[in-house]
């Protein structure tokens, strides 16, 4: 079914490059087009005879090494169908925002997802009427679902993660066990320190205060 | 209905007569004791659907998950409690035990290899979702059904479960 | 969607628009606002009464949902989803979970297919409940709240039982669920929805046919057929615009093609096709359509396990996986992407309450205020959902 939606889809809109990228044992069968076309091709698939996808169900980046891969996944209501369109948008340097056509004048959905997908991701959608950041406040700093996003230190006068608000006791309590015994080898503890936490949370002397 | 909203309030004209105005007079009489007679009614003979709570308090379902309680006596510091939990809100800290050491076991029969040295949760991260609960080998970390345990200060909220304060607690509320 | 002819309707024919026309007044309706259910802020600009724009500004439930789950395995993702909808955790969980095994070899038992889909329906019937109680208070009106809140205490005091919890279950576990039904709770599901079902006719005698509720909800906020598709309206918004479109029908998952039900559309009874009133009517015979199938159910419930065989560290193959159902607010998507490891690569969740809530600025152009607070009331939309 893919493999035959992929030919027309290059057939109708040339340069798409669509190419069929079939599931593993399990899994949904993706479509992958050309960044530069991909209004096209969406307008092609709104209105091709036998397909008709009327219904833009998400645009949703998903953050890898070299690229951000958009994914668009329509579904048609009057064919019964579903379909992952995807596009690679190459990624230049780590904070880099890649962009790419809106396809607002397709389906009104898009406005929404596509402000989301901005936000979370760093997609700057071209010619989208109303691009903002949707979830989070307008002067928030960095692409909250790209793998090596780091929160930020300082927002509105407030500190990110103060040292003093961080459970310290508990946390150190294993290691602090570690380093003060006399066979260390014989200890261990469950907890490790996240990579988020500040330099200053150093282990505190004070002891855990108990319930009730 | 229509579109317009004009027609809601549209009045009969009509002449009152003698007979109308003592039939109006009756209609007013009788609906007014047959909604009192609703009203009383529901005052004494609908039981209520509410209970006074602090007074009368609803006897929860035995596997109700609310506050955590853990039997030290019974761990054997397996650390999949902390493993399971999803906010990372368990701090178990323990020692090996010395090989010519007296044995322990736990209740059902398992053999203690490790010292506990901290057993502390952190209840105000707590999401009470149980999965630490299932994946516990002895069954010493269990819910209890008591769910009053508001406090003033977040650390009220860490419970250390190794301190004898604890197990008073769990004594007195939970039976 | 906007009645153009709003101002003459309601001043009348004969006033001087131009002299009474003031300057526009920007309104910040919520987020504490009691008709927003929850945190929804929109901003709206009035003509005196009448909206002439509406902007909603989402975010202030955002929890990160879909980050968290990056870091966390998959069997601890499901606390995390059941606080998306609150008030729909289980159809949220069965969401999650029937994603997870669309990508692994599990055979799900015979007996937790029917518990899911009973507990599924179960919770879909205390969520229209919900909506029904709620949005009678919306309108004004109070003791249908307390009716419904009595009914759908009961639908949770059998899941408290069940999985511990009131609200947020973790019941619905990859490869089964969690705990088994007694007997006792098969009888008493049987005589809870018996019991719903002939209350539900006596409340919508008192609300549905309510001629206050009835002129505050017919030919309001008015979402056609082609509006819905456009902005990708599901559940009780598209087939309350007459289209015959629920996923259990269409693309059954889980057990439901076995099942003989109905799928109420809206019929514009009241008003126009697609109005406020529609949708109220349809989520009101959704009701009965599921006690209709938790009955198939009860009947045809079968002894056996209830969790399948799966491993004790889950790893997922590569690939990805997008898989819809069928919520009491619309259709959720699950779209998953998996490197192959013990954690979500990327979890997208196509949530149907922020697609409604996107449908909310040009339905509002041209409403009066108090009709704008019955349209947002009307879509159902839960903030958790919304924002993640």
């Amino acid at each position: 079914m893919h493999s035959e939606w992929v030919s027309k889809i290059n057939a109708a809109v040339s340069g798409a490059n669509a190419e069929h990228v079939a599931a593993g044992e399990f899994g949904d069968d993706t479509v992958f087009v050309a960044p530069e076309k991909i209004l096209d091709v969406c307008k092609f698939l709104y209105s091709a005879e036998g397909l008709e996808f009327n219904v833009l169900q998400v645009i949703t980046g998903c953050d890898y090494q070299d690229r951000i891969e958009v994914s668009y996944i329509l579904a048609s209501f009057i064919n019964n169908l579903e379909l992952i369109l995807k596009v690679k948008l190459p990624k230049a340097s780590k904070d880099a925002t890649p962009e790419i056509e809106s396809v607002c004048s397709v389906w009104k959905a898009a406005n929404f997802q596509e402000r989301e997908c901005y936000d979370m991701v760093g997609v700057i959608f071209k010619n989208h009427p109303d691009l903002r950041r949707l979830l989070c406040p307008q002067d928030w700093e960095g692409w909250p679902l790209r793998k090596d996003y780091q929160v930020q230190k300082e927002y509105a006068g407030m500190e990110v993660y103060p040292a003093h608000k961080i459970n310290t006791a508990d946390i150190y309590f294993g290691e602090k066990l570690k380093s003060s015994a006399a066979d260390p080898k014989k200890f261990s503890y469950s907890w490790k320190k996240p990579e988020f936490y500040p330099e200053g949370a150093q282990p505190t002397t004070e002891t855990t205060t108990e319930g009730e | 209905m229509e579109a317009t909203p004009t027609n809601h309030t549209q009045y009969r004209e009509e002449k009152l007569t003698f007979g109308k105005w003592l039939w109006n007079i009756w209609k007013g009489m009788s609906t007014a004791l047959k909604g009192m007679g609703i009203t009383f009614k529901y005052v004494y003979g609908v039981k209520p659907v509410t209970i006074e709570y602090p007074e009368v308090r609803e006897e929860l379902p035995a596997n109700s998950r609310h506050r955590l309680y853990n039997d030290v006596q019974n761990c054997i510091s397996c650390y999949q409690c902390a493993t399971a939990c999803p906010v990372d809100c368990i701090y178990i800290a323990a020692e090996r035990r010395d090989k010519d050491a007296p044995p322990l076991k736990t209740d059902g029969g398992q053999a203690i290899k490790l010292d506990l040295h901290q057993y502390t949760i952190d209840t105000a991260l707590c999401c009470y979702c149980g999965l630490c609960t299932t994946v516990c080998p002895t069954e010493c970390l269990t819910h209890t059904t008591d769910y009053e345990f508001a406090s003033y200060t977040l650390d009220q909220m860490k419970y250390d479960y190794m301190t004898p304060e604890l197990k008073q607690w769990r004594d007195r509320i939970v039976k | 969607m906007a009645d153009t002819n709003l101002e003459t309707k309601w001043i009348g024919d004969g006033a001087d628009l131009e002299k009474i026309k003031s300057d526009l007044l920007t309104l910040n309706m919520g987020p504490q606002h009691p008709a927003t259910h929850g945190v929804l802020r929109v901003e709206i600009q009035t003509d005196s009464e009448i909206v002439a724009t509406a902007r909603p500004h989402l975010g202030y439930l955002h929890r990160c949902m879909e980050k968290h789950s990056e870091n966390l395995e998959f069997r601890q993702v499901i606390p995390y989803v059941d606080r998306m909808d609150y008030l729909a955790a289980m159809n949220m969980e069965h969401g999650y979970c029937l994603t997870v095994e669309k990508m692994l070899d599990v055979e799900i038992p015979r007996r937790a297919e029917y518990i899911r889909v009973m507990v599924a329906e179960l919770q879909r019937v205390a969520s229209h409940l919900m909506f029904f109680g709620v949005y009678a208070i919306d309108l004004g009106a109070f003791s249908p709240f307390l009716y419904a809140f009595q009914d759908r205490e009961q639908i949770l005091r059998i899941f408290e039982e069940l999985s511990g919890a009131r609200l947020l279950y973790n019941y619905i576990w990859i490869g089964g669920v969690w705990n088994d039904m007694t007997d006792d709770h098969l009888r008493r599901i049987g005589a809870l929805v018996d019991d719903i079902e002939e209350k539900m006719k006596k409340y919508h005698a008192l609300v549905g046919e309510n001629h206050i509720f009835v002129g505050r909800t017919s030919n309001v906020g008015i979402m056609d057929k082609d509006y819905c598709y456009q902005y990708g309206g599901t559940g009780a918004v598209l087939r309350g615009a007459g289209v015959d479109w629920d996923l259990r029908k269409k693309r059954p998952y889980s057990i439901y093609e076995e099942f003989d039900f109905d799928v109420p559309v809206g019929e514009g009874t009241k008003g126009t096709l697609g109005d406020a009133w529609d949708r109220y009517w349809v989520r009101v015979r959704e009701i009965n359509e599921s006690i209709k199938i938790i009955r198939q159910c009860l009947e045809g419930i079968e002894e056996g396990p209830i969790m399948g065989k799966v491993k004790k560290i889950l790893k997922l193959p590569e690939g990805e996986v997008y898989m819809r159902t069928e919520c009491p607010r619309g259709e959720l998507g699950y779209h998953l992407i998996s490197d192959g490891g013990k954690t979500p690569y990327r979890l997208k969740v196509k949530s149907s309450c922020f697609t409604h809530t996107s449908m909310l600025p040009e339905v509002a152009e041209g409403q009066m205020i108090a009709d704008f607070v019955a349209t947002i009331g009307s879509i159902d939309i839960v903030l958790g959902e919304v924002d993640r």
